[in-house]
């Protein structure tokens, strides 16, 4: 009897997880927690362009759990480098995420030396390693064997006062050898080391932001008790990241400002932001909560940057002109969900979240439609006009809201001649200088069809005006004389 | 006369002051207040159709946010504001007209703000970005006609000197500012009671 009950149960379940598993496969209809934001500004729903796939603790890779991890790094030839600043050492993955090494001394001068609290970590293309070694408040530079290759602590200038700790948290290094480091405490930006590693100098620094109300506080209240008030100090930068390039892409915990900031090598702000919104994380927050914390940015190819919200755990990914691609991440304790995410990096089209408190490292792999649209938007960015408009058109039929690519295929159309079509395409991207473009070579396109006729209509008007006005004079005249 | 409907709001257009005083002292009450009745509707189509069709350069337009009631509601009200703001001040400063005809008048002074802005809806379809100054051009130039109507009108109906029509319109936007606090604070006011109330009835609804 409950055999014969279970096997149209079975195939009743079957069913229904088959129509959610069908539902799931037309990615516009899904409730998908994905988001981007409209020209306009509000949410639109929009399909995962990654999904979590696995949980890599250090129990897993058989090296012992991981103690209030800090820093990844992935390398360009796809070798993950964990800094484990509880235990003080640095983790290595392979391409598939199994264990290569783990790290926790080096020979300095005869004498095994170790790491104390590290918190940040760089891998350079020759495999070369950089560490923050923040508790023992110097920079450790070792080679690909984990060799050491030089020290830099207590660094000396005129621009530093005596009173100066040095606590290195993050740390990248330019092809040219120049280490840029983000100590804790330092308003003035990011400290330039040259290649012998002396202290050059600061580069790009934040604006001061003054709290109107405080200010005139200050204003009306005595010395002593201005002392005892918060200082006016620029926000301390939360994180950095090198491109390919050398450009110096950086986060920081502004309120108000731009938080997210691309520097050049004068330490000016060079990011564009020609999307609908400035990249800043969350647009639309609730004011108890406040706008997105960004802790870590990771820049990959065609200049698409991600950040991290650290607040909501969420991860942002924009394109060079600054629209958001796609949204993904989240706090809670579901698989593709954080406690406290501290680090991203990309391994290549993938991505890897890693998470402080669990020590553990996500996995985010792409979908087809986060494949898609990176392509797309990575063909865009090389000129690949023709590729970017068929990558393009792909993705808009996966997601009819994400506007900024209905541009790349009006860019494509107008180079291929149909302006009325890349009008169309403008219109709906609603980016109006392009839109103007293309309306120009239509209207031109159009009046060259039709000039004879407009002439020939206008002579006929012209001329139909100047006779009636002669016919009304004349009976006028002739009213006048018989009257 | 059929032509008269036409004929004299565009006179007035151009010569304000014998418009006015026409409107004020010739004219049937009948005849011009047909006339701002009508203008009031071509002003609130007008806007409809602009915030509806104007070109993709000057307007983006978001179907969400559209609303043809609050298009006609954002005609109304601040013109009935201004005529009753005006009005209360006017006959405390003796001004001599009436509240008929300060509201013909100022109805009499949007027709710029027609006459120049419809064309332009269709017309904003047909230029490019560069051109679009011409547009914003012209659309100052109605408001500037447009407030200087409000103006002549406003002086030829109370028989005010220059200076004090002047005065008397910023006061009479100060006093809109203070009508919309205080119908404000009234809603409130109002809302508080009502809620008040219920919450009475639902505590002795429960009780029994």
């Amino acid at each position: 009897m409950k055999r014969k009950l279970k096997t149209p149960l079975l195939i009743m379940i079957c069913c229904l997880l088959g129509v959610g598993a069908g539902a799931g496969n037309v990615s516009a209809k899904r409730a998908s927690d994905s988001y981007i934001y409209s020209y306009w500004g509000d949410a639109a729903a929009a399909p995962a362009a990654y999904v979590a796939t696995e949980w890599i603790s250090g129990s897993d890779l058989g090296t012992g759990a991981f103690q209030e991890p800090s820093d990844l790094h992935v390398t360009a030839d796809h070798r993950v480098y964990v800094l484990d600043s509880g235990n003080n050492r640095i983790v290595v993955l392979d391409h598939d995420l199994k264990l290569v090494t783990a790290v926790d001394s080096f020979t300095r001068e005869g004498e095994p030396d170790a790491f104390l609290q590290p918190q940040g970590i760089f891998v350079t293309d020759d495999g070369e390693v950089l560490v923050a070694d923040t508790g023992n408040k110097r920079v450790v530079h070792l080679d690909s064997d984990f060799e050491l290759i030089k020290i830099i602590d207590s660094p000396e200038s005129e621009l530093l006062q005596d009173s100066f700790r040095f606590e290195p948290v993050r740390i990248v290094m330019d092809h040219a050898q120049r280490i840029y480091v983000m100590a804790a405490g330092v308003f003035d930006g990011f400290m330039e080391f040259d290649a012998e590693g002396a202290f050059t100098s600061f580069i790009g620094a934040n604006r001061v932001y003054i709290d109107p109300i405080e200010y005139f506080w200050k204003q009306i209240s005595t010395k002593a008790q201005r002392s005892q008030m918060v200082m006016f100090t620029p926000t301390e930068f939360t994180n950095l990241d090198i491109d390919s390039e050398g450009f110096i892409y950086a986060t920081n915990g502004d309120q108000w400002g731009n938080n997210i900031k691309k520097l050049n090598a004068q330490g000016s702000d060079i990011l564009r932001r020609t999307g609908y919104s400035d990249p800043q994380g969350d647009i639309l927050y609730v004011s108890s909560e406040g706008p997105s914390r960004l802790i870590d940015i990771d820049v990959a190819d065609s200049e698409i940057y991600s950040v991290l919200d650290g607040k909501r755990g969420r991860v942002f990914t924009y394109n060079g002109d600054g629209h958001l691609m796609y949204v993904f991440g989240g706090l809670g304790n579901q698989l593709g969900q954080f406690h406290t995410p501290v680090a991203i990096d990309r391994i290549g089209e993938d991505f890897l979240v890693l998470d402080k408190a669990l020590g553990e490292i996500t996995v985010f792999r792409t979908t087809e439609y986060g494949r898609t649209l990176n392509e797309a938007v990575k063909s865009y960015y090389r000129g690949e006009e023709e590729t970017a408009f068929a990558l393009f058109n792909r993705t808009i039929a996966m997601n009819a809201n994400l506007e900024f690519a209905y541009a790349g295929i009006g860019k494509a159309l107008l180079r291929q001649g149909d302006y009325k079509g890349a009008m169309v395409h403008f219109k709906r991207s609603l980016d109006q200088k392009n839109y103007s473009k293309a309306f120009l070579l239509y209207r031109k396109e159009v009046m060259r069809e039709h000039f004879p006729l407009i002439m020939t209509m206008l002579f006929l008007a012209g001329t139909g005006i100047f006779a009636v006005s002669r016919i009304r004079n004349v009976k006028e005249r002739r009213k006048g004389a018989s009257a | 006369m059929s032509r008269e409907w036409i004929r004299f709001p565009l006179s007035l257009m151009v010569h304000p002051f014998e418009g006015y005083w026409d409107l004020k002292y010739d004219r049937s009450r009948n005849f011009t207040l047909i006339i701002s009745f009508s203008v009031l509707f071509l002003v609130a189509v007008t806007n409809i159709l602009r915030s509806q069709y104007s070109g993709f350069l000057v307007h983006v337009y978001n179907p969400e946010s559209m609303n043809s009631v609050m298009e006609i509601v954002y005609v109304i009200v601040p013109l009935l504001f201004w005529c009753v703001a005006n009005w209360s001040l006017t006959t405390l400063m003796d001004g001599e007209g009436k509240f008929v005809e300060i509201f013909t008048s100022t109805c009499f002074a949007l027709l710029p703000l027609v006459i120049i802005q419809f064309p332009w809806i269709w017309l904003s379809n047909l230029v490019s970005l560069e051109e679009t100054a011409f547009y914003y051009f012209s659309n100052s130039v109605a408001v500037l006609w447009f407030v200087y109507l409000l103006f002549v009108g406003n002086m030829t109906v109370h028989q005010f000197s220059p200076s004090k029509t002047i005065g008397i319109m910023l006061l009479t936007l100060v006093a809109m500012g203070f009508m919309a606090f205080i119908s404000l604070l009234f809603f409130s006011l109002v809302q508080q009671i009502v809620a008040f109330i219920s919450v009475i009835y639902q505590e002795l609804v429960m009780r029994t």
